[in-house]
């Protein structure tokens, strides 16, 4: 797709190929891992360049450049000039001149200016002369370019065709890099529970076993959860059974704890996702009411609401819910029951009121900005009614930043749920995580917190793939860099 | 002309205010009346029947007040003499412990408003308040041994301020104070030891009036108050902060802990009377003394758990947004880690490993905290070193040190103020809610989440032991955001 857009690129593959390697070559973490993923097949071609190098004219103009500078006595003009210089400037500020400091300097100075005239002159030479320059990056392109050379080099360097493939193409590249982030992040806070954790002053074989344990009892718990293992071993054991799904036995009740997650998880994640679906529903509108009724009484008291939304406590709510709705009135269920429907909608109500309040202010904030804009007051100028100019022009520009901020508050809202799950006893990841806390149960806590986060990760690794996808103005920007 | 009276209508502050002061007014009363029934017996309670009865009649006198000042602004284009002097009568409201209507009579009887006369006019208010809420202690069998002295002292200022009210209110230009303003100024600022600090805010204020005569700092000074004081949501929400920063420090005084910590077998659940104005939990502990007591614990670890991370994140911030694209690389990537976690679960981790105290809980969720703080400060920075007075300090040969700390950061700060401002409400309900699941503070400590968790299990038979610490919590958080959102409107140079 936007390949034919760019400017120095034909249509051929290899052509493109070769150029984007170029591209790489200049930007230094691309460039170390093209040669460290390529190692075998650039070490051969490296002694092929240089073999061939030798023949080449760059070494006899670099000698008569070099020759033809040194008989004019440009070093010693440099010398005297910077020599010059320094003693002004000393001078200037009334300092004392070191002579071993001032000739050290004045060497270092010249042969920094001598080299890049030199540099300077050759380059000169070699357009006057008409040739190309020589160097390993120019000569591996021109490589690339001959599709014999892929055919014959691709089984030894297919990692590095492979890396050359998944950035030959911008958004493909933009997806990997943003894969690759997220991995590490998610690396990272592995390694970071898993520290705080094992930094625990507590005991658990202590807290289960009881104080009547003895000694050997608690030597072999420990030997069973591999609590005896230093910590680089402990460290790598976590963070492999993060990634394989594999996080052993939990300490108490000695169930697999990767299956206890996978069991919890739905449930939360679907109270998640139906609070987000409430606030889009409710916020969005209420947002762009009071934008376009701006300082009217109605956006004053939807604002108020919000703010009053922002500020109550989700454990309160849910208890006033409880009162009013289960106990006074009776309508709704006050604890969830996965086999009736009625009792999910409070928990939802209760864990997306936040949530509702913020994306109502952000939208408002948001379409205020975008009613501002100079294009906006175009299209009025145009003579576009008040309709047209909202829904066709500043609508669509203010969801920009929302979806952002919906991104960022699903993970707040994921993290908040236990607060939630708690009061109305629903038996989600996050009273899992509290539940196992007390003892404390390391894998248990490990595992519920870094899950919770991967999928914070991922959701807003998809929010910004979409946004790639639909925001013309982050496109162009991608294909620039 | 008629335009002009509609466009004065439009830009008066006082007829904002009053129609704010009547809807909020109108709110309360219907509070009151409709918790003045008791529907199971079918019988009105005359104690709170009596309440809103004197809450309508003044919500009724603030409608008639708004309606003359629109009469007024309509006819002449501004408001008459004859008018603000009727303001005088709806100043009793503060008797009534109506803010609303009271701090409009205050801001209508005076036709010229200085900064000042806002801070003193709350600074009564404050007080009142925090003499009025001690004073519900007379009603106990026994008060403290320093109750006394403490009341004697507060009524003292209490004086001392209606004095200061009158002053300031006769004497003080927008421009300049005459200089022997600067004792009542440090008299002020002693007193702000009570924890009132509208005392201090006045005695600053006053002191940079009688002594200053840099006009242009003055005007500074006094646009950026009257913008957050033209605020009415934004000022009560200072005014209700301080109350409550006032009443924890006062209730050390005046207030009994023991009522608040040690059980009563005697009095176990006992209905909101005038000796336990809430009622009692189900240890006999007076519920009022203990939400009391429990602002403090909420305002400390709001306060501490801001504080921390913005110091610690706006300095890596700074460093990331001023240096080399490397450091910012770095430090913003690890933050990134920091960043993925959410800060509840962080500080669920953070005291699973280390324990649930108090230290730990403002720890937790310093920590969480750190991250977006670095990224707010990182793009000020970013935005702010970009500056010419930066390039001039760079030429001038300053180091970089000097240039963070002396030209970037104060110029960088008014963001963060604001950002502080609107995470504080929320490091109030992360403290409460973690007590709530017993991660949080110690649970024998008086604490609103504390306290909830208690009244949670009374649901059915005494609500109100769940309801009230609630509404406290609301309170707060509600109060921080107010004064937020009127920070970030008073600093934001898009809205000028």
């Amino acid at each position: 797709m936007g390949i034919n857009k760019e400017p120095s690129v034909n249509l051929v593959f290899f052509d493109h190929l070769a150029y984007i390697f170029e591209k790489m070559m200049k930007r230094n973490t691309y460039k170390y891992l093209l040669l460290l993923l390529g190692f075998p097949l650039h070490v051969v071609i490296f002694i092929i360049y240089r073999l061939k190098r030798n023949n080449d004219t760059y070494s006899i103009i670099h000698k008569k450049i070099n020759a033809s500078l040194q008989t004019s006595g440009l070093k010693e003009q440099l010398k005297s000039e910077f020599k010059e210089q320094y003693v002004r400037k000393h001078a200037f500020f009334h300092e004392t001149v070191d002579e071993q400091h001032m000739n050290s300097e004045v060497d270092r100075l010249a042969q920094e200016k001598y080299s890049k005239l030199l540099a300077e002159n050759i380059d000169a030479e070699y357009e006057q002369q008409g040739l190309v320059k020589l160097n390993y990056i120019s000569y591996f392109r021109d490589l690339l370019k001959k599709p014999l050379f892929l055919i014959v080099s691709f089984i030894p360097g297919v990692l590095m065709y492979i890396l050359l493939f998944l950035i030959s193409n911008f958004f493909i590249k933009f997806v990997f890099e943003r894969l690759v982030m997220s991995v590490l992040v998610i690396a990272g806070v592995s390694v970071l529970v898993f520290t705080i954790l094992y930094l625990s002053p507590f005991d658990p074989a202590a807290n289960l076993l009881g104080e009547a344990a003895t000694k050997e009892q608690i030597a072999s718990f420990n030997h069973t959860y591999g609590l005896d293992l230093p910590y680089l071993a402990q460290l790598w054991n976590a963070v492999k059974g993060i990634f394989t799904f594999d996080l052993g036995a939990s300490f108490t009740g000695n169930e697999d704890v990767a299956a206890s997650i996978a069991n919890k998880f739905p449930i939360t994640l679907t109270i998640a996702i139906f609070s987000l679906l409430m606030a889009v529903v409710i916020a969005i509108p209420v947002g762009i009411i009071s934008a376009t009724r701006q300082n009217t009484f109605l956006d004053y008291s939807f604002m108020f609401i919000a703010l009053i939304g922002l500020s109550i406590p989700n454990f309160w709510q849910g208890l006033i819910f409880i009162l009013n709705f289960s106990i006074k009135l009776q309508w709704l269920p006050a604890t969830y029951n996965p086999q009736n429907l009625l009792s999910i909608i409070m928990p939802v109500i209760v864990l997306g009121t936040g949530l509702t309040a913020s994306v109502a202010r952000m939208t408002r904030s948001s379409m205020l900005e975008i009613i501002n804009e100079d294009y906006i007051i175009t299209a009025k100028a145009k003579g576009l009614n008040e309709r047209q100019v909202l829904w066709k022009h500043a609508i669509g520009n203010a969801m920009i930043p929302i979806i952002t901020v919906i991104g960022l508050l699903f993970g707040d809202m994921l993290g908040g749920a236990a607060v939630t799950e708690k009061v109305f006893n629903v038996s989600g990841i996050g009273s899992y995580i509290v539940d196992k806390q007390f003892i404390p149960d390391i894998p248990a806590i490990m595992g519920g917190v870094i899950y919770i986060a991967i999928t914070i990760s991922l959701v807003n690794v998809l929010i910004d793939i979409l946004y790639a996808f639909f925001d013309p103005r982050i496109r162009s920007k991608m294909k620039q860099l | 002309m008629n335009s002009f009276k509609k466009h004065a209508l439009k830009l008066s502050r006082e007829y904002t205010q009053a129609n704010f002061a009547w809807v909020l007014s109108f709110a309360v009363s219907l509070v009151f009346l409709i918790n003045s029934f008791n529907y199971k017996e079918g019988t009105i309670k005359s104690l709170v029947f009596t309440i809103f009865i004197v809450y309508a009649v003044f919500t009724v006198y603030q409608l008639f007040l708004t309606w003359k000042i629109k009469k007024d602004l309509l006819k002449f284009g501004a408001i008459q003499p004859t008018t603000r002097k009727l303001g005088y009568i709806q100043l009793l409201s503060i008797l009534s412990a109506n803010v609303f209507t009271a701090s409009f009579a205050f801001n209508l009887i005076k036709k010229k408003k200085t900064p000042e006369y806002t801070f003193a006019v709350y600074m009564l208010f404050t007080q009142i308040f925090v003499i009025a809420v001690s004073a519900f202690n007379l009603f106990k069998p026994y008060v403290t041994d320093t109750f006394v002295p403490a009341m004697g002292i507060l009524l003292g200022i209490l004086f001392f301020q209606i004095v200061t009210l009158v002053l300031v209110g006769k004497y003080v230009q927008d421009e300049s104070a005459p200089s022997w303003f600067l004792i009542i100024a440090v008299l002020l600022i002693i007193s702000s030891l009570t924890g009132n600090l509208f005392n201090l805010l006045l005695g600053i204020s006053l002191a940079i009036k009688a002594r200053s005569y840099d006009r242009s700092r003055i005007m500074k000074w006094n646009t950026m108050w009257n913008k957050i004081t033209r605020n009415s949501t934004a000022i009560l929400g200072l005014f209700f902060i301080i109350l409550m920063l006032s009443l924890s420090v006062c209730s050390k005084y005046t207030f009994d802990y023991d009522l608040a910590v040690e059980n009563d077998y005697g009095s176990l659940l006992q209905k909101p009377s005038l000796e336990h104005p809430f009622g009692t939990d189900d240890f006999g502990r007076d519920l009022f003394s203990r939400i009391i007591f429990g602002a403090r614990i909420s305002l400390l670890v709001g306060f501490a758990s801001t504080i921390i991370p913005l110091i610690i994140g706006g300095f890596l911030g700074a460093i990331a947004g001023y240096y080399t694209k490397r450091a910012d690389n770095i430090i913003m990537r690890l933050l990134d880690i920091l960043y993925a976690i959410p800060g509840i679960l962080l500080a669920i981790a953070i005291i699973a490993a280390f324990g649930a105290n108090t230290m730990n809980l403002i720890l937790a969720l310093s920590v969480g905290a750190i991250p977006s703080y670095a990224r707010t400060m990182r793009a000020n920075v970013l935005m702010v070193s970009n500056y010419e007075y930066v390039d001039s300090a760079r030429a001038l040969g300053s180091s970089d040190l000097s240039i963070i700390f002396k030209q970037i950061v104060p110029n960088s700060l008014a963001p963060m103020i604001v950002k502080a401002t609107l995470t504080i409400g929320g490091a109030v309900i992360a403290t409460s809610s973690l007590s709530f699941l017993g991660l949080g503070v110690e649970p024998h400590i008086p604490e609103w989440g504390n306290i909830l968790k208690i009244g949670s299990t009374y649901l059915e038979s005494h609500a109100y032991l769940a309801i009230i610490p609630g509404l406290a919590i609301i309170g707060l958080v509600l109060s921080f955001n107010f004064l937020g959102d009127g920070l970030r409107d008073a600093f934001d140079p898009r809205m000028d």
